[in-house]
């Protein structure tokens, strides 16, 4: 049984469709990273599922119950917003209380949770100050212990680490991901970052224009991508993508054979069986996925080499003047102006 | 950098401009009738030198005796226990008549100054003083002079007292109930509306409704109606009150018996109302725009935790906005305090309950010549918000909502 779930989602701001026909099964204790780029409406979905904004159509179950009609606060769902949205006249304690205050908790009780919290997310030390005394990660652990205490079905986080800087966000990204297993707790998170998405997520929902992309988990996407969209909003850096043709279809209409400007293929994977033989397609290959090869099928011209330590990013200009990418994690002997040949393996290749 | 030098010189004078009269009301509070009356307030602070008539003695005062002595500023302060002369004996004023150089056997009468430590002829004595004040009058053969009045002229020192005050707040009445009569209607016309216009401000701001931003551009533009033209129909209408009152306390009380059912239609209440009426637009429309700037998602949190509008209105609006309503607060009550019209028009007429600033304008008449109790009432006046503005300056340096949001 789901935890959440959403059937034929709509939403619309006046004649704008932000949301179109969203399904979404969430199971229980899952990690759900919904990503895509600005302006696709995942904050949205999120206000939807939180109750801050009203449904245009469709339904919305959690934990067994149609939540359409209910206030966000009978919903069962805590949420921790980007800008973290803590009370700034209260203390740390008080702010976590605060919703345990409001449902008339007893006193002693409403301490031992927020002490609990508080020790979860060692901050126990923090209870008695303001939160202008706090740090930025300090802060947005606080809203996390807000949401902790009051014990939700379900967790929402919209962009909680996009207010920190870099090396905060790692950690704090490891710690959530520590807290989801702690607490085993079912989350829904926003986030732009597919880092993010990539590391915490069981399952990710990719969003663009509001209607959901694909749905999975995070190395299945990044493998089987089902469309360009995904298969280029994962992985950095974005994969690669050549224009031409099928030049032929295996019988199962799995598989093709791809001849574009400088690149031809065997058989590889064909994402969209629609197609029939002759047709435009793109091939789509990950930039570490290919290989130097001095008798390769495609060849560039190095225009820029960017070594980050880790791996060096090689950016070419095909002989059909697409430009293209090359990753490895050695440091390839190349600078600006070669020519390199390169190969790839058909398994990694996708049609589209 | 001219500019900025220009800048700073404009500031100057306006500040100039501004403290000069306030400087001069209470220096002339300070100063003693004579002095407010004779000379400007900016002698006060300097030595000036005034004359002043003092007698030698008092009469049948002295035995029979050659030498006598005295003290010019002791005489002068006799009997006054206020503003007591003191400073420096330049002079004193010699009338009398000498032997005339030109014609032996007459006198002629001279006047001249005759400077300290110069001896002159007082009823046939030798009169000699000193910067001090202190005199020696000698005679050459034992008598009792009687008392002689001289004129003096003192270098005198500046000298302030309270005295004013006092008499303006102890001798009668008058200010001390204007006082109260201000406080009366000042503090209620300041919670009334600066409360309705809070609730008022959330419900603009955040509550969904329909014709809400047509209800509040109404709201807002009442705040063009000049107050002087609402008089005439807020009159009729508080009269129409007060008669149906007049005619409800006759039939439920037995009023007719002990005294009059008349039920006034100018009151303290009458003023309530009015002040709050013409306050609630400009209210509601500062604090609807201060409230509207609050982070969202700190609302929405609160939504979420559970509070319905009634908890984040008493939870976080108030809270949060603390320096909006403590600046507006400040305004009306300003506003009220200071407010002559709508009082004269329609706050209660008996002379106990008439607010300050009707209190003043009644002593520009009786006060005429009394600057110093004029000035020592308006500052009194003056006083009461200033210390409500320095005890709210605090709120208005914001940053109340540092730490709620990113960065901040
Ligand atoms: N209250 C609103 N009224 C009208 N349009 C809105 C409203 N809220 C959001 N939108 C529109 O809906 C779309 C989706 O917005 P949303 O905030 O969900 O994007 P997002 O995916 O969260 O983007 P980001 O990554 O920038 O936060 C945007 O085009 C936005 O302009
Ligand atoms: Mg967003």
């Amino acid at each position: 049984m789901a935890q959440v779930e959403l059937k034929d989602v709509n939403k619309t701001f006046g004649e704008v469709k932000v949301i179109r026909n969203v399904e979404l099964e969430i199971n229980k204790g899952e990690f759900v990273v919904f990503v895509g780029p600005s302006g696709c409406g995942k904050s949205t979905l999120l206000r939807l599922i939180a109750g801050l904004e009203t449904l245009t159509s469709g339904e919305i179950v959690i934990a067994g119950r149609a939540v359409m009609d209910l206030p966000p606060s009978k919903r069962g769902i805590a949420m921790v917003f980007q800008s973290y949205a803590l009370y700034p006249h209260m203390t740390v304690f008080h702010n976590m209380a605060f919703s345990l205050n409001l449902q008339g908790m007893a006193k002693a009780e409403i301490r031992k949770r927020v002490e609990a919290a508080a020790k979860i997310l060692q901050m126990e030390h923090l209870l008695d100050r303001r939160p202008a005394a706090l740090s930025g990660g300090q802060r947005q652990r606080v809203a996390i212990g807000r949401s902790i205490v009051r014990n939700p079905d379900v967790f929402l986080f919209d962009e909680p680490l996009s207010n920190l800087d870099a090396a905060l966000r790692h950690d704090t990204r490891v710690e959530i991901a520590k807290l989801h297993s702690q607490l085993g707790a079912t989350t829904i998170y926003v986030t732009h970052d597919q880092v993010e998405a990539m590391t915490l997520a069981d399952k990710i929902v990719v969003l663009k224009d509001g209607e959901v992309m694909q749905v999975g988990a995070p190395m299945e996407l990044f493998n089987h991508p089902a469309n360009e969209f995904v298969a280029g909003f994962l992985g950095s850096p974005k994969m690669n993508f050549f224009d031409g043709k099928l030049t032929a279809i295996s019988k199962d209409k799995n598989r093709a054979k791809f001849a574009g400007e400088g690149v031809t293929t065997k058989l590889v994977r064909l994402v969209s069986g629609d197609k029939a033989k002759g047709a435009k397609a793109r091939l789509g290959i990950r930039p570490q996925n290919l290989r130097l090869d001095s008798k390769g099928g495609l060849r560039g011209r190095v225009t820029l080499v960017e070594k980050l330590g880790t791996e060096t990013i090689v950016e070419l200009v095909s002989d059909g003047k697409v430009p293209f990418r090359f990753a490895s994690p050695d440091v390839p002997a190349l600078r600006v102006g070669d020519h390199a040949r390169f190969s790839f393996s058909a398994k990694h290749a996708h049609l589209f | 950098m001219v500019s900025r030098s220009l800048h700073h010189a404009v500031l100057a004078l306006i500040v100039f401009i501004w403290v000069v009269p306030f400087v001069a009301l209470v220096t002339t509070s300070l100063r003693s009738e004579l002095a407010s009356k004779t000379s400007g307030f900016w002698t006060a602070f300097t030595p000036t030198e005034l004359g002043h008539r003092f007698s030698t003695h008092d009469k049948g005062a002295l035995e029979e005796g050659l030498v006598f002595t005295g003290n010019i500023f002791d005489r002068l302060n006799l009997g006054e226990d206020s503003f007591p002369i003191s400073g420096v004996v330049e002079s004193v004023l010699f009338q009398g008549r000498i032997p005339d150089p030109d014609n032996p056997d007459k006198t002629k009468l001279i006047r001249k100054l005759v400077p300290t430590g110069e001896v002159m002829d007082v009823r046939g004595g030798a009169f000699r003083f000193d910067a001090n004040g202190d005199f020696v009058w000698r005679f050459d053969a034992p008598t009792i002079p009687r008392p002689k009045n001289l004129d003096v002229f003192i270098n005198q020192e500046p000298i302030f007292g309270t005295e004013a005050y006092q008499e303006v707040l102890f001798e009668n009445k008058h200010v001390p109930n204007a006082l109260i009569s201000s406080f009366i209607v000042t503090i209620p016309a300041t919670i009334i509306p600066i409360t309705i216009a809070a609730f008022a401000a959330y419900a603009f701001a955040w509550m969904r409704f329909p014709g809400r931003d047509w209800l509040f551009v109404i709201v807002v533009s009442l705040m063009v109606v000049p107050t002087q033209l609402a008089f005439l129909p807020i009159l009729q209408g508080f009269s129409g009150i007060a008669s149906w009152a007049t005619a409800l306390n006759a039939w439920m009380t037995d009023c007719e018996t002990t005294s009059s059912c008349a039920v006034a239609s100018k009151s303290f209440a009458s003023l309530w109302v009015t002040h709050t009426a013409f306050g609630l637009p400009l209210a509601i429309y500062l604090l609807r725009n201060y409230i509207v700037g609050l982070p969202r998602e700190l609302l929405e949190s609160a939504r979420i935790d559970g509070a319905n509008h009634l908890q984040i209105f008493t939870k976080l609006i108030v809270p949060l906005s603390v320096p909006a309503l403590a600046s507006f607060s400040i305004f009306q009550f300003l506003w009220v305090w200071n407010d002559l019209i709508v009082a004269l028009y329609i706050g209660p007429n008996n002379a106990d309950d008439l607010v300050f600033p009707i209190r003043l304008q009644q002593q520009l008449g009786t006060f005429k010549d009394q600057l110093h109790l004029l000035n020592a009432s308006a500052v009194i006046s003056m006083i009461v918000p200033v210390i409500v503005f320095l005890a709210m300056q605090r709120y208005f340096i914001r940053g109340l909502l540092a730490g709620s949001v990113k960065g901040g």
